[in-house]
Parts: structure tokens; sequence; C-alpha cells
């Protein structure tokens, strides 16, 4: 039987190129995410999609030859249900029948999807229009259900599935049109794309009222929520308090995220326990958690930025979801950045996360130091992760000290003993000059002057740096004329009159209330005019609430907090609140629950690689090169197979339990052992890696298992971070493309000139026999003649070149004939006819430039439909 | 050094016929080097045009510069169509000879050197397809005995526009048989009004043409033809020609290969009634409607204005593009 062709195999490969390869881009992007929200897809993106691809593919092809869709459709669906009730039924363990089925069944849901996709693509023109539609709604869909409804999540989701519809759907209809002339095509694309927005809107319509009640709470979320609406998504608590802080204090943008009452956000961010007492006492003496320094002020913006690159770098930023349990990451560098060498001390604490996201890191200033340690069994509901953290901590340093005391007599007292050390410092000295140039800089715009010209005022019977900060403190909790305070703690500072007016020059000298960015950057402001390095320090603030665990801290997502940070010589960074107390809420009792107490003692940790998995007598051997035992480190020459009895143990990723069936030879790994075995198993002097492995059991007991991101993705990850956090320079992408478009546009339209400039200098040549001579010169001036605008007919050269002639007095005709003699005849030519080809080329297009304008030479030579028509077969 | 002879000789014999032609045919060059172009490739030609236009006297202008006005060298046979003729009457007949006892054929019109077939589309399509079959065969068959017809038998037949009325179109086989066909139309402004200012002159020349060429004269250069060279680059360039008449879709009946040996004959003579021993594009360009046209059946009126043009200007692109370089041993791209 011969196969009929439906389409020629041109047109197939242009269907494959230029319709299932971008589906199939798609369809990668879009199973990406939906692994991310969906355990069930084993978090197999790159497969799903090939089966997607494959499916389509095939479809595609095979529709080429004119099979019929239906029966082939049925039986390929009864095949596959046939092939997954077979794979259901097999017997190789039940953990991996169950295992295969699932995946088969993926793979053929997945493999259909893409058959029919290939099929609409090859034989329904209005398939493009149903597709995109269907993305675009599974899409919404998705966002919608995980995640709240950001306008980045919609952007990010939407746009490219936006962008692929509309590709879609003019390529499919140019692929149908390839034959069909030029005015119907765009007639058809506008119908399409047209019906397509119909499509889009009556839908999303729909979509609006099916999904109404679900907006309205969102709404109400981000109303009442003070940022924390990404908790789910990201879990990052920490980063969208800092997004506040960073945003909230100058940006009237993010006014909704703040305007609500902190009192109803009470969601527990992490528990802590900070080894800070008061000396030789058992009172904890709180610290204040910071996450981010705000160092840089962006007058454009008015927002304060995170700076990478600032001077003498303190921020200890590690990745706690990156770093294998009970390893360290420590950076001792910091403390010397930090320029602290008195009344420091190292300071221990342990941060247990329960809404923070695992890659966050918070830990009062100054740390150097990172453990993520494993939470015990019966508080893994409650925590997510933990780490242990070291810090390079100041005495000056204090919760109760730091806050301003605000009628708290014992605090200001406190305050006092702190004050009298750094009054001693009567002149602040920058460690170098790109030190005081950063943190002193300053807007110079009026209504920074009008800050200053404050800051002069309230400060100007203060003379040490430390006593100015204090008349700062003051200014703010000052009295008016009729004894009420001056300003008001506020969530919600209003927005000002005219909305080019500086946030922080109303928030000084009109409304007066405002939250903890607002003083804390008026603060700054104040202090960078009068020559003090400070930066803006976001975080968490610390109160002591527990009398029963002393030294816990619990940390809610109201208690985010900005706050100011000074630099003295010797003493680094000290920290400075001055926010005025709330008086308008109490701080309720905060029903804190228990702290994760006995932390078992673990005596074995290994981090490797998996080489090999049995899942049915749960083993794994695991190629590694460090181990932890009791605490001590041993790191091998080559790497080592060690084989472990994981029956007993937990598997854990950075969110929480998961099962074994998640392990794949190849995943890097942590396993950890508590087993009694290893308790009394101690080491002995002299030994490493080798003859410590000897002696351990084979196999190695193991209790917890903890997954650890694929080195890849973290650094696919870290580059994507990397980009974003690089700030992408819009404009000069735009010159860059816009570049590149005017130079492709020049090329384009120099063409037809350079065409001719060679066909010139060919014609000019006199290598070559008379014939190619008289060949090269034909082309030539054929060439030019086409793209002045007379092109050659199917009158014949003769006839052509008469009415060349006739128009502008040359003399073709003759040469014509000679040429037309010299193609076909045998004769040769006579030495006149010889003559008439060598000279003929120069006089007759000197003639030929001469009849001809400038003007016209000129716009002739940017048409360059005429030199594609020179160039390709008339119709 | 012969051949070079012949071949100017053959050029000024056709030079001195176009000029004697042209002394009465005022403003017709091209038609009058189509009708010769019939006349050297040993075809016929067919002229079609409303009346009054110059067809007749082009044909008897043809026949007398050969044949001379009254001179038995050549003859020249002179038909009108109409109605009710009859195959005979172009024949000839069997007559009884009282003399002999016997019946004897009284040889018709038919045997001549030129024959003018003036209106063809008038006569039945009995008496068409009598003469038609003449043209092809060059012989007669009458009963038993074959007489064939001159050496030279050259048929300029006439036709009236076939909406003219009171007509029957040739059938397109039929006009197969017909080498090239020619619309003669109208003057251009200033010939019609040199014609006017000395119709008397003209009538004076149609009455006294001169004898140009003799009949060996004819044969010679029908002779001298076959020799003109053809470059296989145009060979290819007609076959193409030909075959894309075939495909294409506003056309319904394609040429047939002896249209494309025709065509070949037909630019051969066409080359040297311009006055060259090889054929060149333009003898394509300008040869190939006169030569296809009349054998093609278009599906719409359109169609035929366009279709045969597209066919040439691919083929004329192809060969505009063609550097043939060794003029000897090309061997031409297809």
């Amino acid at each position: 039987m011969k196969l009929g062709k439906h389409y020629s195999f041109k047109k197939v490969m242009m269907q494959l190129l230029l319709l299932v390869l971008p589906a199939a881009v798609l369809a990668c992007f879009f199973l990406k995410r939906v692994n991310a929200y969906y355990a069930i897809l084993g978090n197999d993106w790159i497969s799903q999609a090939i089966y997607f691809t494959i499916g389509c593919s095939l479809a595609v092809i095979t529709f080429r030859y004119r099979f019929r869709f239906l029966p082939i459709s049925l039986g390929l669906a009864i095949v596959l249900s046939f092939i997954y009730q077979l794979v259901q039924r097999l017997q190789i363990g039940e953990f991996d029948s169950f295992y295969a089925a699932i995946t088969f069944y993926i793979f053929s849901i997945l493999f259909l999807i893409g058959w029919l996709a290939g099929y609409g693509f090859s034989r329904s023109r209005n398939v493009s229009i149903i597709w995109s539609t269907l993305l675009l709604l599974l899409e919404i869909a998705l966002v919608s259900r995980t995640s709240d409804i950001t306008v980045s999540a919609l952007i990010s989701g939407i746009v490219p599935i936006l962008i692929y519809s509309f590709y879609s759907i003019y390529t499919a209809e140019l692929i149908r049109n390839t034959n069909e002339n030029e005015t119907q095509f765009t007639f058809f694309i506008g119908k399409r794309l047209v019906s397509f927005a119909l499509l889009i809107f009556i839908l999303l319509i729909g979509l609006l009222s099916y999904f109404k009640s679900d907006f309205q709470a969102v709404e109400k979320a981000w109303g009442g929520a003070k940022g924390q609406t990404n908790q789910d998504q990201n879990g990052n608590n920490g980063e969208s308090m800092t997004q506040k802080n960073k945003e909230g204090g100058l940006q009237n943008k993010d006014q909704t995220r703040l305007s609500g009452s902190l009192n109803k956000d009470k969601q527990l961010v992490f528990v802590a326990k900070l080894d800070h007492f008061f000396e030789s006492t058992k009172i904890p003496n709180p610290l204040y958690f910071t996450s981010h320094y705000f160092t840089r002020f962006d007058t454009l913006t008015q927002t304060f930025e995170v700076d990478e690159n600032l001077p003498h770098n303190d921020l200890f930023k590690p990745d706690p979801s990156k770093i294998p349990l009970y390893f360290k990451e420590s950076d001792t560098n910091i403390i010397s950045q930090s320029l602290a060498t008195r009344d420091r001390k190292v300071i221990a604490a342990d941060v247990y996360k329960v809404g923070l996201a695992p890659e966050s890191f918070v830990a009062p200033s100054t740390a150097f130091y990172c453990q993520p340690i494993s939470v015990p069994e019966e508080y893994k509901n409650l925590y997510r992760s933990a780490y242990t953290t070291k810090m390079w901590v100041s005495d000056l340093n204090s919760a109760y000290f730091i806050y301003n005391p605000a009628g708290n007599t014992e605090l200001e007292k406190f305050q006092e003993l702190r004050f009298a050390k750094l009054r001693a410092i009567e002149q602040i000295k920058s460690p170098d000059k790109p030190f005081e140039t950063y943190y002193t800089y300053m807007p110079a715009n009026a209504e920074y002057k009008r800050i200053t010209a404050l800051a002069q005022k309230i400060t100007q019977n203060a003379a040490a740096p430390i006593d100015k900060i204090i008349a700062i403190r003051d200014y703010f909790l000052s009295k008016d004329e009729f004894n009420q305070p001056l300003f008001k703690y506020s969530d919600n500072p209003g927005i000002p009159g005219i909305p080019s007016a500086s946030k922080l020059n109303y928030f000084l000298f009109e409304n007066r209330k405002g939250y903890c960015a607002y003083y804390a950057g008026a603060t700054l402001f104040m202090l960078r005019s009068l020559g003090i390095p400070s930066r803006l320090a976001a975080g968490f603030l610390a109160t002591d609430r527990s009398s029963k665990n002393p030294g816990w801290y619990w940390f809610y997502a109201d208690q985010a907090h900005a706050w100011v940070q000074v630099y003295f010589q010797g003493y680094g960074w000290i920290d400075f609140d001055t926010t005025v107390p709330d008086v308008n809420t109490q701080q309720a009792p905060q029903p804190d629950g228990t702290p994760p107490t006995d932390v078992p003692a673990t005596y074995l940790v290994v981090e490797g690689q998996v080489n090999a998995i049995d899942t049915l007598r749960k083993r794994i051997v695991l190629q590694t090169k460090r181990m932890l035992y009791h605490d001590t480190e041993f790191v091998a020459s080559q790497e080592r197979e060690l084989n472990l009895d994981v029956s007993l143990a937990r598997l854990l990723n950075d969110t929480g339990n998961i099962g074994l069936s998640a392990i794949k030879a190849g995943m890097r790994l942590t396993a950890v052992s508590r087993a009694e075995v290893l308790k009394t198993l101690f080491t002995q002097a002299g030994d490493n890696f080798e003859t410590l492995v000897k002696r351990l059991p084979n196999p190695i007991p193991i209790d917890e298992l903890k997954l650890q991101t694929k080195t890849e993705e973290k650094k696919a990850k870290e580059k994507e971070k990397k980009t974003e956090e690089t700030p992408f320079n819009w404009f000069r992408f735009l010159y860059l493309t816009l570049g590149v478009l005017v130079g492709l546009t020049l090329i384009i339209f120099l063409l037809p000139f350079l065409i001719g400039w060679v066909l010139h200098l060919k014609a000019k040549s006199t290598k070559g026999s008379i014939a190619q001579q008289a060949f090269a010169k034909h082309r030539a001036l054929i060439y030019y003649l086409n793209q002045m605008g007379y092109a050659a007919n199917s009158n014949g050269p003769h006839a052509y070149a008469k009415n060349i002639d006739e128009r502008f007095q040359t003399q073709l005709a003759p040469f014509m004939a000679i040429y037309q003699k010299l193609k076909y005849s045998t004769q040769g030519l006579t030495e006149a006819e010889q003559g008439v080809v060598t000279t003929f080329y120069t006089t007759n297009l000197k003639q030929l430039k001469k009849q001809l304008r400038w003007k016209h030479q000129l716009l002739s030579y940017l048409t360059i439909n005429r030199t594609f028509q020179f160039f390709s077969k008339p119709k | 050094m012969e051949d070079t002879l012949q071949t100017e000789q053959a050029l000024h014999l056709i030079q001195k016929l176009t000029d004697n032609i042209e002394t009465v045919i005022k403003g017709k060059r091209e038609q009058i080097k189509f009708v010769l172009t019939a006349l050297l490739a040993k075809g016929h030609v067919l002229i079609e045009d409303n009346p009054g236009t110059g067809k007749t006297v082009m044909a008897k202008t043809l026949a007398q510069s050969i044949s001379g006005s009254g001179s038995s060298d050549a003859q020249f046979k002179r038909i009108q169509f109409t109605p009710d003729l009859l195959p005979m009457d172009l024949i000839g007949s069997h007559i009884f000879d009282d003399a002999k006892k016997d019946f004897v054929f009284k040889k018709g019109p038919l045997f001549c050197h030129f024959l003018l077939a003036d209106e063809i589309n008038r006569a039945s399509p009995k008496v068409q397809s009598a003469l038609l079959e003449c043209m092809a065969e060059n012989q007669i068959t009458i009963g038993e005995t074959t007489y064939p017809l001159e050496q030279l038998f050259f048929t300029i037949a006439t036709q009236n526009p076939i909406e003219t009325e009171g007509t029957y179109p040739l059938p397109t086989a039929q006009l197969d048989r017909f080498f090239i066909k020619i619309y003669f139309g109208y003057v251009d402004e200033q010939t019609e009004l040199d014609i006017y200012k000395d119709y008397l002159g003209i009538q004076t020349n149609l009455n006294q043409i001169k004898q140009v060429l003799s009949l060996s004269d004819v044969l010679h250069l029908q002779h001298q033809t076959e020799k003109v060279y053809i470059h296989d680059a145009l060979i290819v360039a007609v076959r193409n020609i030909i075959r894309a008449t075939r495909s294409h879709p506003e056309i319904s009946l394609g040429a047939s290969t002896r249209s494309g040996i025709t065509f070949l004959k037909c630019l051969k003579a066409f080359a040297l009634v311009n006055g060259r021993f090889y054929v060149t594009e333009d003898d394509l360009a300008r040869l190939s409607s006169a030569v296809l046209d009349h054998r093609l059946i278009y599906r719409s009126k359109e169609g035929k204005q366009k279709a045969l043009g597209q066919i040439i200007a691919v083929e004329l692109d192809r060969l505009r593009r063609l550097n043939i370089q060794t003029t000897a041993t090309a061997s031409p791209a297809s």
C-alpha cells in the first residue's frame, strides 16, 4: 500500500521546528512549575517534557501520511492502558511496581496529551487557539491554586504562555498559508488573533466569577497581613519583611501591604535559643536578629537597597539549606570585617525555623558561623529545620539597650552605662575614606537639606556622637506644646498630598506618624547629615517573654523590624533603635510553645553521593569523603563507599519528611546516625578516615537521611540569584537591541548596493575569456537596470535592450546581439564585436547614470524587493 | 568557405523577399517575418484577423514575389472558402473524357505551390479537413491513385475571428497543422496615414509585384534552414516550455511532442529570417506565442492571456542566468 502524503516533508519539518519545539519548551516550563507544587509527579520535569514531545512529534509525523486519527488514537490508548495494568500487576516488590506504575501512568497521560496536540497542529486550523487558551487557563488555575496571586507570580506564569500563544497562532497560520498570498494571510492572522482574544476574554470572565471568593480572601489577607501572603509560596518571611522595610519606609507603593494592624498576624517565624545572659546571672539578655543591612539609598526610587559591595562587608549570608547536615560553614573574615575589637565576645544561638524559608539565615550581628542541625523527631511537625550559629556580639548590644527605653527607668540606667562608654569617643573615625563616603552618603536634594537642618538644630547642644544619637532619639520622644507626644507610632502613616514629596520629609515635618522604617530612615539621614557613619539593619526584634524557658525567644511575623546601626571605632557597629513605642497596642502575652529540648546526641554524620539503593533491603551505598564522628571531622584522601542500613531512617528534605522512594542513585545526601553502637565506639588517637571506617559496623545503622538539592540545580539557582541580584540594565539591553536592529537594517538596506558593487567590480575586471567578460558585464548591467526599476521582461533580450536604448539613448542592443551570438552560436566574434564587448559596459553605464537622477538611484538602491526579485524565480 | 557563401546568399535572398513584400504591406514587418518563417520551416501559416487588415494582400504578395504575376515558375492559387464549398472543389475530380472514353483526373486548386485559403473557417468541416489532410501529407489520394502535391506547397490560410457569425471554428487538432498562427491587427497611426496618402502607389505596387525569388531559391532556403545551429540550452528550454504547458493549471490541453519539433523548426527558420545562423533567446521570446498559442486549450479567458507568458517568462529568466562559456561544447543545465 502506498501511503498518501498529506504534507510535504518541508512542511512537516516546519511544523516540527516551529510548532512542536516551542510547544515542548513551553511544556518544560509548565511542567517544571507543576512539579514544584505536586509531589506525585516525582519532580522529573525533563523526562515528562520529553514524553510530551515524543507524543507531539509522533503525531505530526504520523498524520503526514493520511492515517486515520480515531482508530490509531483509540488503539494507542488501549495499548497504553493494557501496559499500565500489566505493570501494576507485576511482582517486583510492591514498592517498585507502584512506583513504576505511577511513572508509566504519567508517561501515558503526557504522551497522549502530546499526541492530541500534535494531531491538532497538523490537522485543524483552530487548534492553536484552543491549545493556547487551554494552556493559559491551566496556568491561571495553577497560579491561583498554588501560590497567592501576586503580580510577579502572575506575570512570570502567564506572560510566557501568552507570548507562546501569539507565537503559535501566528506560526500555525504561517505554515498553513505558505502557499497563499499576503493579504489573505494577514487577514487570517487577524481573524485568529481576534477570536483568540475573544475566547480568552470570555473564559477570563467566567474564571474570575468562579474564583471570586478566593480572590476576595486573598485581598483580605493582603490587607491584614504584614506581607505574609508570600509565606506559602516561598516561606521566606525574613525576605518579605525586609521587603517591607525596604519599600515601606519611603515608598507609598506598598502602602496597602503595611496598612493593617500588626497584631493581626501572629504567625510564628522562628524560635531561637540564644545563649546570652547578663553577666553572672540567669537573666536572659535578648539580641536583635539581623537579616540584612540596607546601606544604600536610591534617590530615584526613594528606597533603601541591599548592597552586595559594601565596604568592609560584615554580613554573613550562608544558605543553611545547602550546607550538609551537621557540617559547618563559617567565615572568620567577618570578625575582622566587623571592625570591632572592644567589648565583643562569641555567642552561640540555635534557630528553629517555622515560617522562615530553608535558605534564610538570621542571627544577631555579627554572625560568622552556621551549622545545620536536625530537629528532634517529636518536634518535626513544629519546626522545619534548624541551625546553630555563632556570632561576634558586642556587649553594648542588647535588645534592652538598643530599645529606646520609653520611660523604663531600669533600662534607662542600663543605657546610661553604655552611653558613658561610648561618650569617650569624641569623634568617629572611619577606617578608610571609601568607608566614610559610603556610609555618610546623602542625596544632595533640597528635601534632604531640610533634614540636615533639622538634625543640626536637634543636636546643637550635643558634643559627642553618642549624644547626638541620644538627642535624635529624644527628639522623637519629645512632647509638643500640648504635652502630647510629638511622634506617634502608626502602621498607617497616610500618604502625602503631593506624590512627589519625599516621604521622609512628610514624616518628619508634617505627619509625624510612622512605623519602624520611618524612624530608622529618618534617623539614618540625620546621622549621615552629621557625618556619622550609619546604616539600616533589618531583621527581628527580640522580646523576652518566657519565664519557663530562659534563653528561648519566639519570633512572630509582627516582630519584623528595622533599626539603625552606627559605627564606633573599636566597638564596631552598634544597634540603635529610635522607633517610638506603640501606645495603642499592648504586648499581649504570646502563647509560646515548648522549645525543642533533649536534642539527641549525634555520633556519626556522613555526607556523599548515593551510588546504589536497594529499596527492598533498605540499603544504600554512599560514596563519601567526609565524615563527622563524635564531632570530629574526618576527611578521606579518596572517595570511599560505605554501606548504610536505612531501615530505621527518616528521609528529610528542606520542607519535611519524604519517602525513601525519592532517593535515586546520584543524589547527594547526609546520613546521620545516633545508634547506641556508636556511642561507645570512641575514636582513638591516630585515627583517620580509613581506620575509623574499618571499625564501624557494616552496614552502618542510620537514623536520619537528609536530601540535598542537586548540585546542578544548586548551581543554576545560584546563577539565577546572581542574575537577579545584579541589577538588570534595561537601557543597556535596549541600546544593544537597538544597535543590533539598526545594524541588521543597515545591512539589509545596503545589500542591494553591495551586491551591485560586487557585480560591478567583476564586470570591470578583464580577466577570463571574452565570454566570461561578456557574462559578467551583462549580469552587472541587468542587475543595475533591475535595481533601477527596469527589470528584464519576457519580451526577450533584444526587445528589452531596444526599450532601454530608446529610453536612455544607450547602445545596449548591439551588445545584446553579440552576447546572444556568443552564448548560442558556434561562430567566433569578429574583432569589432569583441571591441564592443570590452568597451560597452563603462560607456553605457555612464550614460545610464547620467540619465537617471541621483535621487532615483538612491531610492532604487533602497528598494530591496527588486533585489529579491532579481534573484528569485518569476511566478 | 562554401558555407559562408551559401549563408550570405541565403540572407541576401531573405532580405530581398522581405523588402519586396514591404513595398506593399506597410508596418507589418514582424508578421512578414512570421510568414516567411513558416515558409522556410516547410510549414503553413494561419492568419487571423478582422476583414480588411491586409491578410489576403499579404498572401498574394508573398506568392507573387516568388512566382511572379502570371509566371509559370511557381503557381499561386486562391480559394475563397464558403459554406457550400465541397472537397472536390479543392482537390479536383474525375471527369469523363469523351475522347479517351475514360475518367480523367482534373486537378483542383490544391495542385499549386502557393495556396491562399481565404476565410478557411467559413467552409464546412469536411472541406477544412480535406485541406488540412493535404497540408499534412503533401499528397492527395483519390480512389486508388495517389497524387503528390508540389514539392513546395505553402498554404496561407486566413480566418475571421472565431466569434464572427457564420463560421465553423477549426478544431485544435487541425489547427495543429499550421506551424504558425499570427494576428494581423491594425497598423499604427502613422503607418495608416501613410497608407491613405499613398494608396494609389500601393495599389500599383500590388499589381506589379516583381518576382524576386525563384522556386529553387525557396527550396534552397528551406534546405539552409535545416542547417541553422541551435544550442542545446535552447533545446532544453523548448522541452521545458512544452512540458510546462502540460502541467500548467490554466491549460487543459498542453502541447504535443510534434508541437515541440515544429517549434524547433520554426525557431531555426525564424533565426534565418532574422539574418542569423544561430537561434537566440530573442527568437524563443518572440516566436513562442505564435507557434504555441493556437495549439493549447485554456481553461479560462484570463488564463489564455497569462499562462503561456508565464511559462516563457520562467524559461527566459532561466536562460538569462545561464552562464554559457564554451559555445561549442556547452552542456546546458536543465
